[in-house]
């Protein structure tokens, strides 16, 4: 293997582990009859629900069919939208420095949208 | 007679089943059991050849089935192990000559006479292929670490399983270590994960086969081969010992441990140590 390859084989599988990864992916579809369609209506399913309660990513949704540890498995990654989350705060009484802090407070909160 | 009848079975053609099915039966009639040898594979007869026999066939599978002779004339003694016979296909005639209840019938015969049935399948998930697993105890998967063969043999392990067969064993054969250690090749380790079976044996790839086909003489006898020691080892395997998995791979070369070292590059059978950026 020269520099190059080996420079190379950190960005790209090795073809020995992308045959694992693709016959992971086909026997899934093999043995439980899941093909792509069947995967499209499932997402549109699961953004229904889970929108009504979370603001979706759409666009970076992905869901696969993989095999681990004998199981074949569903996976679901549903990145949430950078949202505001609001809610009341009682702190409790700790002594005479939290005097300041009585009574419920409206508490904002920003979630961070990872950098892609 | 407490016997086991265990057919070798792939899917996928090609990849080493007549080779195990020989070197198998040839290993567990070194151990001193006895054994026949059954090639199903109807119009296809391999399995004579690969023991240096095919000079002796009178009758076949088929003529015992039918009724032509009886079983004892069918069968041909090996040339030097008295406990071992073969069992030939019949060369002429169609693949759905027989039907599986004739194959019960025949592998109840059998288990008179032997310790061991070995019932050597065709290629295929069709009739040929279910007559020769009806009537087995056991299965023993073959396939090789590339994608179509690891994807039949899944096939087969789930027709084994609606079969209510116990689950297969398999051995994974012509491993190339030198393509597994580039990570060229899927490694012993990614082939189990994908298929989820309990392992039988290693075979690696190598040309004594050939040498040894070429001859007519399984190669467990060849002391010199890696592939004749790994089908001896599944064969104590099959007689219950516990016998640790071959260690195929040579010495990582410097460049490889530094590569390891950092923590990426190609996968390492045993530990794999395996991290480069998505
Ligand atoms: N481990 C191995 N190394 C090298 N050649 C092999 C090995 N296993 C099988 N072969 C060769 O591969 C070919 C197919 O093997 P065979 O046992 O006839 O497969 P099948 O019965 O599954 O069709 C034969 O020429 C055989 O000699
Ligand atoms: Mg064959």
């Amino acid at each position: 293997m020269s520099m190059l390859d080996f420079m190379a084989s950190r960005k790209r599988p090795r073809p020995g582990e992308l045959a694992k990864e693709r016959l992971k992916v086909v026997l899934v579809q093999d043995r439980v009859k899941v093909n792509p369609e069947l995967l499209e209506q499932i997402k549109a399913d699961l953004l229904r629900v889970i929108s009504e309660r979370l603001e979706v990513d759409e666009q970076h949704v992905e869901i696969t069919m993989t095999r681990e540890d004998r199981w074949d498995k569903l996976q679901a990654a549903v990145p949430i939208k950078r949202q505001k989350i609001t809610f009341e705060w009682d702190p409790p009484y700790y002594g005479p420095s939290a005097e300041g802090l009585q009574g419920p407070l409206q508490v904002e909160v920003e979630r961070e949208e990872p950098s892609s | 007679m407490d016997s086991r009848v265990i057919t070798i079975t792939s899917g996928k053609g090609g990849v080493g089943k007549t080779t195990t099915t020989a070197n198998l039966g040839t290993a567990l009639a070194m151990q001193g059991k006895k054994v026949v040898v059954v090639d199903s594979d109807i119009g296809l007869r391999n399995l004579d050849a690969v023991l240096g026999l095919e000079n002796r066939i009178v009758y076949d599978l088929v003529d015992v089935v039918e009724g032509q002779c009886r079983l004892r004339q069918a069968l041909i003694k090996d040339k030097r192990l008295p406990e071992l016979y073969l069992l030939p296909a019949a060369q002429t005639r169609d693949k759905n000559a027989i039907n599986s209840v004739q194959m019960v019938q025949l592998c109840q015969q059998l288990r008179q006479e032997f310790e061991f049935v070995l019932i050597d399948s065709p290629a295929g998930i069709e009739q040929g292929f279910r007559n020769a697993i009806v009537g087995a105890d056991e299965i023993i998967i073959v396939t090789n670490p590339e994608m179509a063969s690891v994807r039949d043999a899944d096939r087969i392990i789930g027709l084994v399983e609606a079969a209510g067969k116990p689950e297969p064993r398999l051995i994974l054969n012509r491993l190339r270590p030198d393509m597994v250690r580039r990570g060229d090749m899927m490694d012993v380790a990614d082939v189990l994960e994908v298929l989820g079976i309990d392992l039988l044996g290693i075979v690696p790839e190598d040309e004594l086969i050939i040498v040894a086909t070429n001859k007519g003489e399984p190669v467990v006898y060849d002391k010199r081969s890696r592939a004749g020691q790994a089908f001896m080892n599944a064969a104590l395997r099959i007689l219950g010992e516990e016998i640790p998995l071959e260690e195929l791979m040579e010495a990582p070369t410097l460049m490889e441990r530094l590569r390891r070292l950092v923590g990426f590059g190609p996968a390492v059978i045993g530990k794999r140590t395996r991290s480069w950026p998505s």
